[in-house]
């Protein structure tokens, strides 16, 4: 069985722990966030034939009074960064903190997830802010649950290296 | 001029030294302007120095050299410390590791030796028995106590990745409630790294204990993994020694595969049979202590039982030894009966004496007395007693004899008491007051039958009237002469009961009669 470790992050209330509640195993209770800043689930995936367990480690997120605690990151196969479609700043927000990352890291593979597909209407994030980086991007909806599968299973073909998948699910 | 001219003679003198120079030096030359430049090259030079360097070592290891490098190497190692001191330390953790938990050990043997020694001393059945356990498996006494001593059982075991966080390999005892492994593992690793975080503590600075209620963590860690196990109940000290050889173990055998880890944990299962000699446990709490109570029971239930049954049964022995004495004594006082011995042989009582038979009855007296009748051995020699009670009850009964002895005799169909028994009557009413009187004296009264009689000549209800008729003379005579009517009882014989079949005329007179029966009332 391949395991890996991935960490969730972006900035306080992108919505991080909405997007896996409904997509993953769970023992532990929300309230480890706030008390410990982080909690474990589980997602188990099959990417290109291979099964994969996701240990996904969702991480406080940051704010001006708490910072990114960058020990979790350590031994992470990949990351989710997270931002809020509504909230250009938490964009800027998942740069910054990719570009930590990639400092102390080193070049790990990793999505960006544009969450709050369902408030479309208010969005202040455009196409082009996107784009301008080329990361490999999905808009979801923790509410309504769209995307978030696609999202899980495209990082599982990037760490495992199934490009054939990892074009399928960006076209998608 | 002449210097033009010498200069241009030495100038053309120069071109045909220049040529023999070149002829005779030539291929030399070419060699020196190779040598030069590699002399004059630093980076070359140094490729040269590099190639012959180990070599020129090896050839001066003398003290000088060493006294040269000294500073040297010690100036690179504290640079190396401080910039990055977590390599050397996981690169001595190997052999430091291993040195210091030896020391470690030889200094808790020598205190396990101060401990036997001070436990020698003591003695308890329990002690024997760990001192018979410690004799057949050559264990020393001191461990045997503390094995025995401490319950505890390793429910579950982790194998943890350190860097990531990720299960290896986990186990669990058949009974033991496993939630997600996965999880779990991850969680404890971030856990660490919260403490850590919230005590400021060093990269080398690990997590040892977690305790909750009867539930505890043992952890053990190496420069790549860590071995955690969840244990119930008091963990024994050399617990975390197992745990840590485990981990050693591991982690000198799969080196490589820890340090390249990319998720793949099939690397890691050949570790399963390393890891199974950690589900260790000294027996379940609860059932040890279900057992020790049993034994404290039994151990202290059986004295006082048996002490409660010596109790008992010293009562009841004392209680019949009483109810025998009083006995003894009743019956040494008896009127009529003279106790001559009484000895207890074999749980039997052998009683002898003098016995008048009008006495009363010794099985009476033990029955009443509530002793068993099958213990007592009686043995009486009869004999009359002076006693004036029984002197008086011995003349009732010669009177009652005596009178039971007399009887009137009546002629073929007559019921008149015949003019020659006349005299009889007068006897016969003294001996019934005489015996009334003594049996008054005995406390008891009397009553005397006159039973009438016939013979078989003649009908039956005639005879029925005539014998009827005989009693009742004999009973008037009697009263006339002073004998209390309420003494005397006329009846006529029963004929079933005792029928006068005389056919000679000789028995025919004995049987036309009237006689006499004492009834005693008490």
């Amino acid at each position: 069985m391949l395991k890996k470790k991935i960490c969730m992050v972006g900035q306080f209330g992108v919505g991080k722990t909405s997007l896996v509640r409904r997509f993953v195993d769970s023992i532990f209770d929300e309230r480890y966030l706030s008390t410990i800043g982080v909690k474990i689930d589980r997602k188990d995936v099959c990417a290109g034939g291979t099964d994969l367990t996701l240990m996904l480690w969702d991480l406080a997120g940051e704010d001006d009074l708490a910072p990114l605690n960058m020990s979790h990151l350590r031994g992470a196969s990949g990351y989710i960064l997270v931002a809020d479609g509504c909230r250009a700043a938490t964009l800027s927000k998942a740069r910054e903190l990719q570009q930590r990352i990639t400092k102390m890291l080193g070049p790990l593979p990793f999505v960006l997830v544009i969450n709050k597909t369902d408030l479309r209407d208010h969005w202040e994030v455009q196409s082009a802010d996107i784009q301008q980086y080329g990361w490999l991007t999905f808009e979801t909806s923790a509410k309504e649950g769209t995307g978030v599968e696609e999202m899980f299973l495209a990082l599982a073909a990037r760490l495992t290296g199934d490009r054939a998948a990892i074009g399928k699910s960006a076209e998608s | 001029m002449p210097t033009d001219g010498a200069t241009k003679r030495s100038a053309s003198d120069d071109q045909p030294l220049a040529e023999l120079r070149a002829i005779l030096l030539g291929p030399d030359r070419e060699a020196w302007d190779t040598l030069r430049q590699r002399l004059d090259n630093p980076s070359r030079r140094a490729e040269d120095v590099a190639g012959v360097l180990a070599e020129a070592v090896r050839l001066r290891s003398d003290a000088k050299l060493r006294r040269a490098l000294q500073p040297l190497l010690e100036e690179a190692l504290q640079l190396s410390v401080q910039s990055n001191p977590r390599m050397l330390a996981d690169a001595l953790f190997p052999i430091f590791g291993k040195a210091i938990r030896k020391a470690i050990t030889s200094e808790l043997d020598s205190m396990l030796q101060s401990l036997s020694q001070t436990l020698e001393q003591s003695f308890s059945w329990r002690s024997l028995r760990w001192r018979w356990e410690s004799f057949r498996t050559g264990k020393r006494y001191a461990e045997i106590v503390i094995l025995r001593s401490l319950l505890y059982r390793v429910e579950q075991v982790f194998l943890i990745h350190r860097k990531t966080g990720l299960l290896l390999q986990h186990l669990a005892a058949s009974t033991a409630e496993a939630k997600d492994p996965e999880m779990v593992s991850g969680m404890l690793t971030a856990i660490q790294d919260f403490v850590r975080d919230s005590v400021s503590g060093a990269e080398s600075e690990n997590l040892e204990t977690i305790r909750m209620g009867e539930t505890g963590v043992v952890l053990a860690y190496g420069p790549d993994a860590i071995l955690a196990g969840f244990v119930r109940g008091v963990a024994p000290r050399n617990l975390t020694r197992l745990f840590q050889d485990t981990l050693d173990g591991i982690e000198e055998k799969k080196s490589a595969e820890l340090h390249s880890f990319d998720g793949d944990t099939s690397e890691f299962e050949d570790c399963r049979l390393r890891l199974e000699a950690c589900l260790v446990g000294q027996g379940k709490a609860e059932e040890r202590r279900a057992t020790s109570r049993a034994a404290r029971a039994l151990l202290f239930g059986t004295p006082v039982l048996l002490l409660l049954a010596l109790a008992g049964w010293w009562i009841y022995s004392t209680a019949m030894e009483r109810r025998w004495s009083n006995f003894e004594h009743r019956l040494s006082r008896e009127p009529g009966i003279v106790l001559v011995s009484a000895e207890k042989r074999g749980g039997e009582y052998y009683i002898s004496g003098l016995r008048d038979p009008l006495s009363a009855d010794p099985g009476a007296l033990l029955r009443a007395a509530e002793l068993p009748a099958n213990k007592a051995v009686f043995r009486w020699e009869e004999y009359h007693s002076l006693e004036p009670r029984f002197a008086a009850e011995r003349r009732v009964e010669e009177l009652k004899q005596e009178l039971e002895r007399r009887a009137f005799r009546f002629a073929t169909g007559s019921a008149e008491v015949p003019p020659g028994q006349q005299f009889l009557l007068d006897d016969v009413a003294a001996q019934i007051l005489a015996l009334l009187r003594a049996a008054a004296l005995v406390g008891k009264t009397v009553q005397v039958e006159v039973r009438g009689n016939h013979d078989p000549l003649g009908t039956e209800q005639f005879n029925a009237m005539l014998a009827r008729s005989r009693a009742i003379n004999v009973q008037a005579a009697l009263i006339s002469l002073g004998v209390p009517a309420a003494r005397l009882r006329a009846v006529a014989e029963d004929r079933d009961h005792e029928t006068c079949s005389a056919v000679s005329e000789e028995e025919r007179l004995f049987c036309r009669s009237a006689s006499f029966r004492v009834i005693g009332t008490p």
